[in-house]
């Protein structure tokens, strides 16, 4: 149990440990959601509720602890347009990591596209056969 | 059939407390952690510091920069993969347009009431003008191209729900056709920004990579990192302006598509099997 006992169990870390715990809880049921389930719109509905989950686990990932109680983490972006040394030492010390946001930024686009494509599909299908379930467009012939 | 439901089951909760347990004890360390990875520090040190002037991207928000700059052809490679996307759309929509007819229709019966169009024609500017500037300081601010563009794609889908498909694609002339091309020209300048340096190189006479934008020590040109004493940040400006347009213009002819008349759509696919 070293990750509860490095956390102490103050409410900030046991926050954290839940929102893990929920995200890890939503990939399980929409994993279930594109095995399981024969309609084609709730497999597609599953699907975005699973790559949602990632993205927010990996920016979780990226995000930083407060620097001291009082003064939070601060989001990756400078404001000041010319900054002086002191400026960007400051922001490295408090900013939160930026790859997992631009990662998720790729990931949100690409999961978009693919997710329009597969709704394209589906409408089609449904058009085409008059069903959506999958037990169905299977036995199909021709 | 009951045992592989208890076999679902199970292998679903034992994903879940693995991943549970890895990511906990050996994949992510402590969480949250006080302190960033080294390579987070890297960018962060360098996304905006005139004092490394051979390593920096001069623009103040680090997730744009590594975007467009640092992992730039990650994204060209994910923007062509969105195009794609709607190129395959357009291919199993063939057939089913809205191009032609819309000469005896009275457009303005079709739609919702007088108080929401009134509404809505407040409101499409607005959603213009913040989708606008939430693209043009994509380098500034967190946005950007993509972000603007999909904001921007709300205004033709509030007309096309409030006024009707006919409307846009007969009053306002926002075809198939028309957002193809303007998608087009977007790419067309994703592409060209991306040898805006090269180009430049060629023309001086120096060392230039593609996808460049600041100098570099064996390459030390770039574009520009402020125009008119405003930050402009090189290429990304460029890009999140084009990216807004292609992105904005992709979803539309998406929107588009998706609002044919289902009755329409039927008639063309009955067509295509007759024809077979």
């Amino acid at each position: 149990m070293r990750f509860l006992k490095v956390r102490n169990m103050d409410i900030n870390g046991f926050l954290f440990v839940f929102m893990l715990s929920t995200i890890m809880l939503n990939l399980v049921i929409s994993l279930y959601g594109v095995f399981a389930r024969p309609s084609l719109i709730k497999k597609i509905i599953a699907l975005t509720i699973l790559s949602d989950s990632g993205n927010v686990l990996a920016i979780a990932v990226g995000f930083r602890d407060w620097p001291s109680g009082w003064s939070p983490s601060t989001p990756p972006v400078l404001n000041v347009t010319s900054p002086k040394a002191s400026d960007v030492v400051s922001f490295a010390r408090v900013a939160v990591d930026p790859l997992p946001q631009a990662l998720v930024l790729t990931a949100v686009v690409i999961g978009l596209a693919v997710m329009l494509f597969l709704v394209f599909l589906t409408l089609q299908i449904y058009r085409l056969y008059g069903t959506t379930d999958v037990r169905k467009v299977a036995k199909l012939k021709g | 059939m009951r045992l592989g439901r208890y076999l679902q089951a199970f292998s679903l909760v034992a994903l879940a407390v693995l991943l549970a347990v890895a990511l906990t004890y050996k994949g992510l360390g402590d969480l949250p952690n006080p302190a960033v990875r080294d390579l987070a520090l890297w960018y962060l040190y360098t996304t905006l510091n005139p004092e490394v002037p051979n390593m920096t991207v001069m623009s103040p928000e680090a997730v744009t920069a590594i975007v467009w700059d640092y992992r730039g052809l990650d994204t060209l490679f994910e923007t062509m993969v969105f195009f794609l996307a709607i190129v395959g759309a357009l291919a199993i929509m063939r057939g089913i347009t809205l191009n032609e007819g819309g000469e005896g229709l009275h457009i303005e019966r079709y739609g919702l009431s007088l108080i929401t169009k009134t509404a809505t024609k407040l409101l499409v500017p607005l959603i213009i003008g913040v989708s606008a500037s939430i693209a043009l300081h994509g380098h500034l601010t967190p946005g950007g191209g993509f972000q603007g563009g999909s904001a921007a794609a709300v205004a033709p889908l509030l007309v096309l729900v409030i006024f009707s498909t006919y409307y846009v694609v007969f009053k306002l002339r926002l075809s198939e056709l028309s957002m193809i091309s303007l998608r087009t020209l977007g790419l067309m300048g994703i592409y060209m920004t991306s040898f805006a340096t090269l180009i430049l190189g060629l023309v001086i006479g120096v060392n230039a990579y593609i996808f460049q934008n600041m100098p570099k020590a064996n390459a030390f040109i770039g574009l520009p990192p402020a125009l008119g004493g405003s930050l402009i940040s090189g290429t990304l400006f460029f890009f999140n302006l084009f990216e807004f347009f292609a992105v904005a213009a992709g979803f539309t002819l998406v929107f588009i598509l998706l609002s044919i008349p289902e009755v329409k759509a039927r008639e063309v696919l009955k067509g295509e099997e007759h024809g077979h």
